[in-house]
């Protein structure tokens, strides 16, 4: 029996305009559709795996405002067991550290984690850092940025790949590891799975439910602040080369000059 | 209708089918459809996914939730450029005509396969001399001991070549009276003396349209679904979730056009401005929202009142549903095709083939006029003109 937190974010859609509001430089939640980040639909996927392979229980685990009930439900209705959501308008405006935090005493309302499972990176943030942070915090081995897992007995096996090339890991359960977008490819949920994830309990907590210091989350308490930020200047048109029979030439020219090639 | 917006769950399952159906794409299905194949990948995810199976009981594997369901998984996939034709008459008339009328045998038989979509079934109402008028069906069954033997002709049977067995719509002799009464019959494809050929037909789809002929079909005799006498409610059960079905298919696609021509009109600039910002594009395609979404909260009552056991009432939303679903789509294609100029009618954009797909509301399952004549006559009180 592998019990299993899946980690999972609301994110604004990556197809939609996403912008920081005018007054504090936080996440602009309205101007965006919300979705589970994807890399949370493979994070749930391989839990899923693990649980269906052998025996276990899928725990979702999601910090967010109100609305983040749709990414749980999500990941719920693909064939997660239950969710933790804390939600605390407290919570405006975390840093890395802060949410890490809550994260990690968020997990210890779990009764005997054996694996933790997140995404690398969430796609608004893109800070990469929380999965880390979190092993720290805990105390438990991390297997980051991996592409193929395999639980055996008490221990996991992983190949984690960076720019670097691929290594080889393992580690005592329990462990935290965190996926790429290349360990699987998720499940759409069934009808079955969308009807049943109503029915499934979520735990919804506030940060003075998990004993975490107020004083130390919240936009307030962030280690780092956005003095400044501006939108992304209009993309300028591309540059045009005639083909006069020497366009490949021209392409490949182009190419190494900006140090693709 | 005690509310205007869908469940939850209902959302939930949009959005799935959605995101599946635009995995594959319509690129996939323009590959299929001019290559003379059919969406058979995305049909069986889709089954196995029980997105086809929404409105089979629970009890037979289904997901025990109703035609609006049904209807609004069907509008997805036209919505994301992948319309099954299939789902109209297999999961909505067939399965929901065994799930109601279908003998205890037939329903074992029969419904697990619907909840899948392993199951396909065609169905067969239309014949070359009755057209319209199902009072002049000529497909006959006779009984021959416990057998029963079928001949007759049929015309426009949609995916036939796809189906496991075809629900054919036929007449028989009533014992008592010896007057012909329609009966409805599940004839296996493969059944001897069953033949069928397809129809060239000026469409470009991944789902093919057929006659049938039936000669001297020998059927066992459990293949007469449910009993004898059952066959009008049977067909007023089957009917009414095509025409929900069809408004639904044809929503879909106007959904799919509008998305491409406003996306079309935001991202065009030729003088200077993006091209939807002159009005004479604009607002034909705000007309097209309106009429679309008037469409679908029509469809979504008919389904509501045919999921809440009102057959009566349910076919007159059906009707009227049907009818607004086909006269959008038609609008919605000819727009977007207007916003695309030139390139509307090229392939790489993939509007120039709804052009004729979606003429296809506006005669099937039943014709603009025949509806007309059914407001007229029972909505409206006038006198019958035909």
């Amino acid at each position: 029996m592998t019990n299993i937190v899946v980690l999972v974010k609301q994110v604004p859609d990556t197809y939609s305009e996403r912008k920081l509001s005018e007054s504090d430089h936080t996440l602009d939640r309205e101007s965006a559709d919300a979705v589970i980040d994807e890399i949370n639909e493979r994070s749930v996927e391989e839990a899923l795996k693990i649980k269906e392979a052998g025996e276990g229980e899928v725990t979702v685990l999601c910090v967010g405002p109100d609305r983040a009930t749709d990414a749980i439900r999500k990941a719920l209705s693909m064939g997660a067991d239950k969710a933790i959501h804390v939600s605390d308008e407290s919570l405006h405006g975390s840093d890395m550290l802060a949410t890490a935090k809550v994260l990690a005493a968020a997990i210890g309302k779990v009764e005997g984690v054996d694996l933790v499972i997140a995404g690398n990176e969430a796609s608004d943030g893109r800070g990469g850092a929380v999965p880390a942070m979190l092993a720290e915090l805990l105390g438990l081995p991390q297997l980051t940025h991996v592409r193929q897992l395999t639980v055996e007995g008490g221990s996991v096996k992983a190949d984690r790949e960076t720019e670097e090339g691929i290594t080889h890991l393992e580690a005592n359960l329990p462990a935290i590891v965190s996926v790429t977008e290349k360990i699987n490819e998720p499940r759409y949920p069934s009808f079955k799975g969308i009807m049943a994830a109503k029915k499934k309990p979520v735990e919804t907590l506030t940060v003075a439910d998990l004993g975490v210091d107020s004083g130390e989350v919240g936009l307030g308490n962030a280690w780092s602040t956005v003095l400044e930020a501006s939108p992304k200047p209009p993309r300028t048109a591309g540059e045009r080369v005639e083909d006069d029979g020497d366009g490949g030439t021209k392409v490949a020219e182009y190419l190494v000059a900006q140090k693709l090639i | 209708m005690t509310s205007f917006t869908e469940s939850e769950e209902r959302l939930a399952l949009r959005k799935a089918v959605g995101e599946l159906a635009r995995g594959y794409g319509h690129e996939y299905y323009q590959e299929k459809a001019r290559g003379g194949g059919h969406t058979t990948e995305l049909w069986d995810e889709a089954g196995r996914l029980g997105y086809l199976g929404v409105a089979v009981p629970e009890e037979y594997g289904g997901g025990g939730a109703g035609i609006g369901d049904l209807a609004a998984v069907c509008e997805e996939f036209c919505a994301a450029g992948t319309p099954m034709l299939l789902m109209v008459v297999s999961p909505a008339i067939c399965a929901t005509v065994i799930a109601r009328f279908g003998t205890d045998e037939q329903k074992r038989r029969w419904l697990p396969g619907f909840a899948d979509g392993s199951v396909r079934m065609a169905f067969g109402i239309t014949e070359p001399d009755a057209g319209s008028n199902s009072h002049r069906i000529t497909t006959t069954a006779k009984r021959d001991g416990g057998d029963w033997i079928l001949n007759g002709r049929k015309v426009f049977i949609s995916g036939v070549d796809e189906a496991d067995a075809v629900l054919i719509v036929g007449r028989t002799e009533d014992a008592r009276t010896g007057r012909l009464k329609p009966a409805l019959y599940i004839v296996p494809t493969d059944a001897p003396g069953f033949e069928y050929q397809r129809i060239p037909m000026d469409l470009v789809s991944a789902d093919n349209q057929f006659s049938l002929f039936l000669d001297d079909v020998r059927l066992p005799g459990d293949a007469l679904v449910g009993s004898e006498d059952a066959a009008i409610a049977q067909l007023f059960a089957g009917l009414n979730p095509e025409r929900i079905m069809g408004a639904s298919f044809s929503v879909g696609i106007a959904r799919y056009a509008l998305d491409k021509g406003v996306a079309y009109a935001k991202e065009r600039s030729v003088f200077g401005a993006p091209i939807g910002s002159h009005q004479g594009l604009a607002h034909p395609l705000a007309q097209v929202k309106i009429e679309l979404e008037l469409a679908k909260l029509m469809t979504q009552k008919a389904a509501s009142l045919y999921d809440g056991g009102d057959d009566f009432g349910a076919g007159e939303a059906a009707n009227m549903a049907k009818y607004a679903g086909a006269e959008v789509a038609i609008r919605a294609v000819d727009q977007a095709v207007q916003v695309h100029g030139g390139n509307g009618l090229a392939s790489e954009y993939g509007l120039g083939t709804l052009l004729g797909a979606v003429r296809v509301g506006r005669i099937a399952p039943v014709s603009r006029e025949m509806v007309l004549n059914f407001v007229a006559q029972h909505s409206l009180g006038l006198p019958k003109s035909y």
